[in-house]
């Protein structure tokens, strides 16, 4: 007997947002990312046509990091010395997109200037193809001191400039207003806040297919499901027509995952939990994957063997069922 | 082009300007000075003119009613000059009496047809009494109920021993002529015997007042009417920060502090006693009376305040399932409840509903009158605790959310409460970003109360001063923005001008705290309507209550998305609800009874059964709201900008 398989119709759409520049566009990427474009709910090919695969970014700092499990250390290895080197790895392990993320302080403690982040910025661009993304290390003087020379310095390359929150976001928007850049805008896992936060960036004048949002997410075990949620009734809001929820999402499972106690520590745990870097490298891919369920455009990774499941995981999704 | 002679009735000479000149600019050129607080943007309605004779082009008549243009009335700074005119310019005390968007509070008036005899429970009676002899040894306590039953035709009486003690002694000292005063209708025992509250020697003449107090007990604000239950007047109105704020600023901080020990409990109640008995010397002062003089009282206040005021312990209040000890406080004395009135006086607690639906709302839905419409009504009472009804004569919900005492002045920087030297409006430039400002009372200001605070935020909001997350945008071309000891700050006043010689300012903590009680009254009406399945456009009228001094404007109150997006007309504001249920009940037993009917019809809806409120909450965490579309004007206007 045949089935006749329900179909919804979507009013709204995700807008479509692209990231990076080539030299015919004014920049001097090899390649740019789009994405969004989505007129149904993550996967539902028999509704709609999803336009553009889910993306993958890698996270790299402009300086070996302090703070990251020696785990990531060892699989980087030197090249985590050299952001420029650490981009060209990232590239050749699979990224879409370089996430490059300063540091407050350089290794002996002095802070980062603005000339030595657009320094940094510059190597990176040469080294990779990649479209960008930079995002201050999260202190909103220091974000707006490094992130505007850093903008004007790369203008046209359409680089996504963050972290815009609700306390700043004035000054990161201006500076890609000026300088044909992007911004990511993060909010805390609700939907009015994010919201709210789109129609502030929105309102200075940026135009909408120049902003992603970050809806904030918890780790597996760590607050997922509320992160979900939110996700999920943030797409089905935009899917519903409300513009200011009509943004491709990015969300940070790599950093999310790291933190958690099952990645971050090897010993005195019980034997169960079993190998210590298999368990890290699934919790950032568990987690990763039911971001990407829950409609996320782009994640932003660690682990290079994350980064290739992921990959792989997504064109497995994207791949269009035969229908009987 | 053409010219045109414009003749105003205030100046020497007529001015001839050419066709398409704004009014505003003729009347400069002829030498007349218009104001314009909002810059000409058409927003104030303060350049209001009158056109005598000939037509004029009105660009907006956003702030003109159908009758104020049918009268001839424009906006100065959005008319523009077609033809000949002669043009009248009001007095500015005229043209602010004129706005639409103010809703001046309902005066006080007696209730019609009040009448003692019928409606007050108290009596005052003068009494003669045979003086005993060795032929009638009859006892003082039952010749004065023989004299009663004889002269006032009150059959039983009752009375402490302490009034007993002092019968002998009165009766003789007054030469067997007295004057009682009796309680002839308790509520919580109606056939109870008359209760003899006071006894004087000597007959008080007809035309001394009997006195009675309306109390509310507000968590920011305590109110006091002193009344002449004779006549029913309201002699006089104090108000004054309720003395807890020491020890909170919320209910539920004041619980947690009263619960701490015996000795805490008692300073809470000790502190809104100082308060309420300050209150009522103050009163007595202005009205050359004394306190022990005040027979009858009855206390208004939500049910956290009466349980404190009583030194009854409110834990349960803050602790699921929220339950009082009691809703509905029997009859009390004076001397037991510690109100510093005639020691007897009768002491009447209104009603509550629930735990944070108290007798304050009981009292508010009493004096709105709204048991008793047809009408689809709105009730709110904005205080520190934004209590919600909706409902007519029919059915009453009700809901309450805590929204803070920023609506009172209190918990902003300058905040003050509605008295004088508070700015309780005020206007700003949208090039210049200046402000002009009404202070109370005409004199120097001191600091904003609510109701300048809710357009101060609302003028910002619009002229682009601050974003819709209400924060304060640096880099303004004006120095009345600038980087504060708390953040961004922006100037109302300079120390020049104010009467404590400090700059008045509003930060952007004092803007969180006014949106976050915006928000909790916005969500708590929405999500009232929402669970009856009432759209809010069907709601035919949005009664307001509150400490906001005489008036609420509603329009920058719209701005900011604190009331819903309604045209003007279903808006009424009538001061301070509470305090004026207790001053009906004070006065009249049917009132009484009234208000106990309204508390057991309420149907009360608990907020935090589930996460709606606060996703209607985080949304209205914004200005005016996250969905535009439910503010239509306010959107038009910022387009406009």
């Amino acid at each position: 007997m045949p089935v006749e398989i329900p179909k919804d119709q979507w009013p709204g759409e995700v807008r479509t947002v692209t990231i990076g520049a080539t030299a015919e566009e004014g920049g001097t990427r090899s390649r740019v990312v789009t994405v969004g474009g989505e007129k149904t709910l993550p996967f539902m090919h028999f509704e709609a046509e999803t336009p553009n695969p889910p993306v993958v970014a890698i996270e790299i700092k402009d300086r070996r990091p302090d703070d990251w499990s020696p785990l990531l250390l060892d699989v980087w290895g030197d090249v985590a010395n050299d952001p420029a080197a650490w981009a060209k790895a990232a590239e050749e392990a699979g990224a879409d997109l370089i996430e490059l993320m300063f540091s407050l302080t350089d290794a002996e403690g002095n802070p980062i200037t603005p000339e030595s982040a657009v320094t940094t910025v510059r190597a990176v661009l040469e080294a990779t193809g990649l479209p960008l993304l930079v995002f201050g290390p999260g202190q909103a003087e220091v974000d707006n001191e490094l992130l505007v020379p850093v903008a004007e310095a790369t203008k046209g390359e359409r680089i996504v400039l963050g972290i815009c929150e609700d306390k700043n976001y004035r000054t990161i928007v201006a500076a890609a207003l000026a300088n044909d850049h992007l911004v990511s805008a993060r909010t805390p896992m609700d939907v009015n806040l994010a919201k709210q936060l789109n129609i502030l960036i929105t309102d200075m004048g940026l135009p909408p297919d120049r902003v992603l949002m970050d809806p904030t997410t918890g780790a597996l075990g760590y607050g997922i499901e509320y992160g979900y949620s939110v996700m999920e009734r943030l797409r089905l809001a935009a899917l519903q027509g409300d513009a200011m929820t009509q943004f491709p999402m990015i969300v940070t499972p790599g950093f999310e995952a790291w933190k958690a106690k099952e990645s971050k520590v090897g010993e005195g745990v019980p034997e169960s939990w079993g190998d210590w870097e298999g368990r890290a490298i699934n919790w950032e891919t568990l987690t990763a994957i039911t971001l990407i369920e829950a409609g996320a455009d782009i994640v932003v990774l660690r682990h290079p063997e994350s980064v290739r499941r992921i990959k792989a995981a997504i064109e497995e999704l994207m791949t269009v069922p035969e229908m009987a | 082009m053409a010219e045109h002679t414009v003749q105003f009735d205030v100046a020497p000479a007529p001015v001839k300007v050419p066709t398409g000149t704004l009014l505003v600019e003729a009347a400069r050129q002829a030498g007349v000075e218009i104001t314009q607080p909002c810059g000409g943007q058409g927003r104030c309605g303060r350049c209001l003119v009158r056109i005598v004779e000939g037509t004029a082009r009105r660009r907006s008549t956003l702030r003109l009613s159908a009758e104020d243009v049918k009268a001839g009335y424009a906006l100065a700074c959005q008319t523009v000059v077609e033809g000949d005119l002669v043009v009248s310019v009001p007095p500015q005390e005229k043209i602010e009496r004129r706005l639409t968007t103010d809703r001046t509070a309902a005066a006080i008036s007696v209730p019609a047809g009040y009448d003692p005899a019928v409606a007050q429970t108290i009596q005052r009676v003068r009494l003669t009494l045979t003086p005993p002899s060795m032929e009638d040894q009859t006892d003082d306590w039952s010749r004065l109920k023989a004299a009663l039953r004889r002269e006032a035709g009150i059959e039983e009486i009752r009375a402490s021993l302490a009034t007993i003690r002092q019968i002998g002694t009165t009766l003789r000292e007054g030469g067997w002529q007295v004057t009682a005063t009796l309680d002839t209708r308790s509520w919580d025992c109606p056939d109870c015997p008359a209760y003899l509250i006071d006894l004087r020697p000597g007959h008080i003449p007809d035309d001394t007042p009997l006195w009675g107090v309306a109390i509310d007990i507000g968590t920011t604000t305590v109110t006091v009417w002193l009344v002449d239950l004779l006549s029913g007047e309201v002699r006089a109105q104090v108000a004054e920060y309720n003395g807890q704020i020491a020890r909170g600023e919320d209910v539920i901080s004041r619980i947690i502090y009263a619960s701490k020990s015996e000795e805490s409990m008692a300073e809470i109640r000790e502190l809104v006693l100082g308060t309420i008995n300050e209150l009522i010397e103050t009163a007595c002062k202005r009205t050359k009376s004394t306190p022990a003089d005040i027979v009858k009282a009855t206390v208004a206040g939500n049910s956290t305040m009466i349980h404190l005021l009583l030194g009854i312990p409110a834990e349960s209040i803050r602790l699921t399932p929220f339950v009082t000890a009691i809703n509905h406080v029997p009859t009390l004395r004076a001397w037991e409840a510690g109100i510093g009135i005639h020691p007897e006086a009768t002491v009447d607690c209104l009603p509550g509903v629930a735990s944070y639906v108290g007798a304050d709302i009981t009292a508010g839905v009493l004096s709105s009158g709204m048991d008793d419409t047809d009408k689809v009504t709105l009730f709110m009472d904005i205080g520190t605790n934004g209590e919600t009804v909706l409902g007519s004569h029919e059915w009453l919900v009700t809901c309450a959310c805590s929204a803070g005492p920023a609506f009172e002045g209190a918990g902003v920087m300058h905040g003050m409460r509605a008295t004088r030297g508070a700015i309780e409006e005020v206007w700003v430039n949208g090039e210049t970003f200046e402000p002009t400002y009404r202070v109370i009372g005409g004199v120097k200001p001191r600091g904003l109360c609510g109701s300048g605070l809710i357009s101060l935020l609302a003028e910002l909001f619009l002229t682009g001063v601050v974003d819709k997350g209400g924060h304060i945008k640096l880099g303004l071309d004006t120095p009345r923005v600038r980087e504060g000891e708390h953040g961004p700050e922006y100037v109302v006043a300079w120390a020049e001008e104010t009467q404590t010689g400090q700059d008045i300012v509003i930060s952007y903590v004092d803007i969180d705290n006014l949106l976050r009680a915006k928000a909790a009254i916005y969500a708590g009406f929405t999500v009232l309507a929402d669970s009856v399945g009432i759209p809010l456009e069907s709601v035919e009228q949005v009664l307001i209550g509150g400490s906001f001094g005489k008036y609420i404007n509603v329009e920058k109150a719209i701005q900011i998305g604190l009331l819903p997006d309604m045209p003007w007309e279903r808006f009424h504001f009538l001061g301070n609800t509470s305090v004026r249920g207790a001053y009906l009940a004070l006065l009249d037993a049917r009132s009484r009874a009234r208000v106990r009917d309204i508390a057991s019809r309420m149907t009360y809806i608990e907020l935090s059964a589930d996460n709606t409120f606060y996703e209607a909450f985080m949304s209205a965490l914004f200005l005016p709201h996250t969905d535009i579309s439910r503010f239509p004007t306010v959107g038009a206007a910022i387009l406009k900008r």
